[in-house]
């Protein structure tokens, strides 16, 4: 859809030049304006696209600016009006007035008056922060676990390594990938039930940014432990220290990195 | 020099060499199919007791989804297509990430599991000349339906509730509880649900399951018509975040009063409840339908699902049974109760319906620990069980005065959530079948001024254009 605006921006440069050589300010003015609004809306193409609010607000300052520019000369603004003249005073114009400034023009004022006035109703839009910050220490089981430069304490254990993660992937295969999938990728069979969807661990924008700490305390605390920005009462996750141990906890993490092929970030 | 290039060489082409294919399908198999199918491929994965069906145990070389005739063995594209499609309804995903050659590898490793049974080279079944849907082939195939016993397992409406399967003795190969398909919700059906996968089932059976080979009994055009029947019974699912209800003069009492087919619906996936304990893993009921509509004084929701056995209570089992959840009041902001029985800030009604006394009761719930009934009863329900399908219609006050209950503001999308248990299964209390939060809303009757005010301006603007033609057109004549 994007790709067509484009062309509607060409279609009013072609339209304005023509004006230009016929000598038709008012035609002139409407390639204009219909260039200017195929470019705002081809914007899309390059960056996000610009809001419905800013591009009525570019649209209003362009049609102000051009309409003093074609009022300037009193020649020029005479011409300007021209056709709109002729249109409602000629007798040889008839069943273009007819059509268009009895019919068409009422009908579209009718129709925006329509589309301004029937009520219609949106279901509420929750922003949610995904990543919210994450406390500085929390409580877990009556141990406190300072949060803040904590590491992955089986990390270090280079020997154990592939046995903690092997015990990680039945912790994830009994508990976890219900919603979070069976590939990690956010995509279990229970996974359409929630809202919000279950995170993935595949890809590089989740667990891949997010220190092991994060993790730990996401799956610690899960739901309830969600600051209000994240919207804690939507949330399915559980609160893992109700099912799990600490060593649990960081074996299921070293499994969900390793098999979504990704690292940890580190403190520094 | 010539070794070092040599040795470069067989580096950069060790992932071509025959050596590495070989190790390919058992890498990918331990890594990303043991945790079910276990690393012997004897189906006793990790995962096997938190899953309904179990994971195929591949040592007896008995394959449910196959071309083959009844009783041989799959050939690869009945396992690629497994892998790749996944299985509709169960655990097991549709596995894209892998290459053609990684599934094939994969494929080569699953059949070393029971070598002797891949020994033999299967011949598939054709699946071609498939004709149109017609009103005639598919009045045909419902005959055939009856004649060929479909029923007695998957019932009259195909919903999987055929009374043969509530008999404890009906299980499969390996001795574990089978459900026969319910064929009216695509997105459960293990093997697909085009006219094409169904056909392949009627025709070559599931192995290892009470679903026998139909290709000797039916002709091939016969299996056709009942394919076109089965897929005839497939509902449209909706899914979404609201539902709209309109208003009526009076609430439709019974379930099956047609006006309740002539609303729109929403329909709203479910999972176990696996946050609180105890953790439900294995349901069966993965959809519940919602429809509704409000009167001056009365809001009416009827919920519909599929359960394949009715549980009253009296049979040692828990009663089924629904549980419809809102908010006490309409959350200003954007902050609700817990999706899941509220919270201890934020409490929730709960409009509570089972099959043991067929009536609608109410309740307050802070938690799922803190539930007390309300003082004062203002929900009515009934609910009909009709060969497989549970209806149940809630009725309360839009306002009961009661400072505690929702009160059903016009215009408001108000929060609703639903639980659902299946008696068989032992579903009470926090083991139950849950959904997320949805929103209904109840559509105000559209105002006077969408009607006047846009005729009005097309007259004005009329009148407007009228006017300047007369000035302009008498300067132009002067």
């Amino acid at each position: 859809m994007t790709n067509f605006y484009p062309v509607v921006a060409l279609l009013g440069l072609a339209i304005s030049l023509i004006s230009v050589f016929r000598k038709s300010p008012f035609f002139n003015f409407i390639g204009i304006q219909i260039t200017v609004y195929g470019l705002l809306k081809s914007a899309a193409l390059i960056m996000p696209p610009l809001p419905g609010q800013v591009i009525t607000m570019y649209m209003a300052m362009s049609v102000f600016a051009f309409l003093i520019y074609f009022s300037i000369q009193e020649e020029t603004f005479r011409a300007f009006l021209e056709p709109m003249r002729a249109v409602l005073a000629d007798r040889d114009k008839r069943i273009l007035r007819v059509v268009l400034v009895f019919i068409l023009i009422p009908l579209l004022a009718g129709y925006i008056a329509y589309a301004k006035t029937k009520p219609s109703f949106e279901p509420p839009v929750s922003a949610r922060i995904v990543h919210p910050e994450p406390p500085q220490q929390i409580d877990f089981r009556g141990k406190t676990i300072k949060i803040l430069g904590l590491e992955n304490p089986l990390r270090k254990d280079t020997e154990k390594l592939k046995d903690y993660i092997e015990e990680g992937k039945k912790i994830y295969y009994q508990n976890c990938f219900f919603c979070h999938g069976d590939d990690l990728d956010g995509k279990g069979h229970f996974a359409q039930a929630f809202n919000p969807p279950p995170l993935p661990f595949r890809g590089t924008d989740t667990i891949a940014q997010l220190p092991e700490s994060f993790v730990f305390w996401r799956i610690a605390k899960g739901w309830r432990g969600l600051p209000p920005g994240s919207a804690p009462w939507d949330s399915a996750m559980p609160a893992f220290e109700d099912f799990l141990s600490e060593e649990e906890i960081w074996k299921v993490i070293l499994f969900i990195y390793e098999a979504s092929g990704n690292k940890p970030r580190t403190w520094e | 020099m010539t070794v070092l290039i040599l040795i470069v060489l067989g580096i950069l082409l060790s992932p071509f060499n025959g050596f590495a294919q070989d190790d390919t399908g058992k890498r990918i198999y331990n890594q990303w199919c043991a945790q079910c199918h276990g690393y012997e491929g004897d189906g006793e994965g990790y995962a096997k007791e938190f899953t309904f069906p179990k994971p195929r145990d591949f040592s007896l070389g008995t394959f449910k989804f196959r071309t083959t005739p009844s009783g041989d063995p799959p050939t690869d594209e009945d396992i690629i297509r497994s892998i790749r499609n996944g299985n509709p309804g169960t655990s097991m995903p549709a596995w894209k990430r892998f290459s053609d050659e990684e599934v094939k590898a994969l494929v080569e490793y699953i059949k070393e599991f029971a070598p002797d049974v891949f020994e033999f080279e299967p011949e598939p079944i054709k699946i071609e000349n498939a004709p149109p849907a017609t009103e005639e082939i598919i009045k045909k195939g419902k005959e055939l339906f009856r004649v060929a016993k479909c029923v007695e397992c998957h019932g009259q409406h195909g919903r999987g509730n055929g009374k043969k399967a509530w008999r404890d003795d009906f299980k499969d190969d390996w001795g574990y509880r089978i459900d026969p398909a319910n064929y009216t919700y695509p997105w459960e059906l293990r093997n697909g649900s085009s006219l094409k996968d169904i056909y392949r089932t009627i025709t070559t059976g599931l192995s290892g399951t009470p679903m026998t080979s139909y290709q000797d009994s039916l002709s091939d055009e016969e299996r056709w018509a009942l394919a076109h029947f089965i897929k005839s019974l497939q509902v449209e699912r909706r899914l979404g975040i609201s539902l709209r209800l309109k208003k009526v003069e009076s609430i439709p009492e019974s379930t099956d009063d047609p006006q309740w087919e002539s609303l729109d619906w929403l329909d709203l996936p479910m999972a176990g409840q696996i946050i609180f304990e105890p953790r439900h893993f294995t349901p069966t009921i993965t959809n519940v339908r919602v429809r509704g509509l409000y009167t001056e004084d009365k809001v009416a929701i009827m919920l519909e699902w599929v359960d394949k056995k009715p549980n009253k209570g009296d049979d040692g089992m828990p009663p089924d049974g629904i549980r419809l959840q809102f908010p006490s009041k309409i959350p200003d902001g954007s902050e609700r109760p817990y999706f899941y029985m509220g919270d201890r800030r934020h409490p929730v009604n709960l409009w509570v319906w089972n099959a043991a006394d067929n009536l609608g009761k109410e309740y307050i719930a802070k938690g799922p620990d803190t539930v007390y009934s309300q003082q004062k009863q203002d929900v009515k329900a009934v609910g009909v069980y009709d060969d497989g399908l549970y209806r149940v219609i809630f009725v309360r006050s839009i306002n009961t005065g009661d400072s505690e209950d929702i009160v059903f503001e016009t215009g408001r999308f108000i929060p609703f959530a639903v639980t659902v248990y299946d008696g068989r299964l032992q579903e009470q209390g926090n083991k139950g079948v849950i959904s997320a939060w949805y929103y209904i809303m109840l559509e105000p009757s559209t105002p006077l001024r969408v009607f006047v005010l846009p005729p009005a301006v097309s007259l004005m603007v009329f009148f407007a254009g009228f006017l300047l033609h007369k000035r302009l057109s008498r300067k132009a004549d002067a």
